[in-house]
């Protein structure tokens, strides 16, 4: 009986020394793997979605290698609904090599700004919840994760219509001047049209458009001419007005701003 | 009169052989500890109280080990063994948490997945056990045999 009594006691002598070896070695070469990141850029896709690319370089000097190397953003409201998500995944990253790959998020403004239409024209926050795993050494898996808050600037933030100015156009109809200012806090421009329809009661009485080109962190200032008949100058009624940019349109919800 | 004096000073010589070993078997392992710990330092700075955990861990376990020697040739060897095998598998799912492993650093959660680390060195701890508990039955039969009728 010794003999096996000796034999299972050098197995588990061998393994005990192969497991903890093991352990200690891919923990310590956990030191020697090291992450950049780059500065995130934007684009704008084809169908107008926004593009927020994070380029990543993953450099393993470690003694293992990684291997489903996994990275999420997700983007939440402050209701903590999801409102876009991202994910990177990297199947295999051999030790001492190196692997740079762009982490892409795209994000539908249209469908964001139709959902919530607070954030076209209000400041906001939104968090971020980034989830970073790996496995290392094809036995234990690693996560890393983190929320943080990031300002969300409105496009057209403060957006309002000044006081309307009638002047006498021809026998029939009054030109209606209504000055337009908002301010542009979102990260991209904001260039296209704003039309806006001049309802007395229930009936439009006046509609006119105009071409709106904002720079980002940069305040508009304008105005937009509406032809009124002269039988039907109001003396108060609501606008309803319609924004059609590249990132956003709102067709179906217009903004209605009461006047008189 | 001579034979009592031979007995006793053998039992001092075994004895101090004993602890010489249990000396010798207790400063290897707290090496072997000191060596590693040069590696798992870095861990330490990061996980708050894992440096402690290790400690008693190494303390508790050359405890054993001491005992373990200064028992041996006795039955209470192998119960000193078993307890510390016990103790192993107890210390290692009590210590790692059941194998999710979770530290919060600033605002940053890590959460390290041990499960299959521990699962392999729970099955270790109880091989061990089984050792002891082997060594335990053949010791007993083993003076069952010698006993003289």
């Amino acid at each position: 009986m010794r003999v096996p009594i000796r034999m299972i006691g050098l197995a588990t002598t061998f393994f005990w020394i192969f497991l903890i070896a093991f352990f200690i070695s891919a923990v310590y070469s956990l030191k020697d793997v090291h992450f950049d990141f780059g500065d995130p850029q934007t684009d704008l896709t084809s169908d107008n979605k926004f593009i927020l690319s994070l380029p990543v370089s993953i450099t393993n000097k470690g003694f293992y290698d990684i291997d489903s190397f996994n990275m999420t953003t997700k983007i939440l409201n402050r209701e903590g609904l999801s409102i876009a998500r991202g994910s990177t995944l990297i199947p295999i990253i051999t030790k001492n090599d190196s692997v740079t790959v762009t982490h892409n998020m795209t994000i539908d403004i249209n469908d964001l700004l139709e959902r919530y239409q607070e954030y076209l024209f209000n400041d906001t926050e939104v968090t971020i919840h980034e989830v970073v795993g790996m496995r290392i050494g094809d036995m234990i898996p690693l996560q890393a994760s983190a929320n943080f808050s990031v300002p969300w600037g409105a496009p057209l933030y403060n957006f309002s219509l000044g006081e309307v100015e009638y002047v006498a156009y021809n026998l029939t109809h009054f030109r209606a001047v209504v000055p337009i200012s908002f301010e542009n806090h979102a990260p991209f421009d904001v260039v296209g049209t704003i039309q806006i329809q001049m309802y007395s009661a229930d009936e439009v009485v006046g509609d006119g458009q105009t071409n709106i080109e904002a720079h980002h962190n940069s305040p508009y200032n304008g105005y937009l001419e509406l032809y009124v008949p002269i039988t039907e100058k109001p003396e108060s009624g609501h606008f309803e007005v319609y924004f059609r940019t590249p990132f956003f349109k709102n067709d179906d919800r217009p903004l209605v701003i009461h006047y008189g | 009169m001579a034979d009592t004096k031979n007995d006793s000073k053998k039992r001092v010589r075994n004895f101090t052989f004993k602890a010489l070993k249990a000396t010798v078997k207790g400063i290897l392992c707290y090496g072997i500890y000191f060596v590693l710990w040069m590696f798992l330092a870095p861990i330490a700075e990061i996980i708050p109280g894992f440096q402690q955990m290790v400690e008693t861990f190494v303390i508790v376990y050359i405890i054993f080990i001491i005992i373990g020697e200064l028992t041996s040739g006795t039955i209470f060897q192998y119960c000193f063994n078993v307890a510390r095998a016990l103790f192993v598998i107890g210390y290692l799912i009590f210590s790692l948490n059941g194998g999710i492993f979770g530290l919060t650093f600033e605002n940053v959660s890590f959460m390290i997945d041990l499960r299959l680390f521990l699962a392999i060195a729970t099955l270790l701890g109880l091989l061990g056990l089984a050792k002891s508990v082997l060594q335990a039955v053949n010791y007993m039969s083993e003076k069952a045999e010698c006993t003289p009728i």
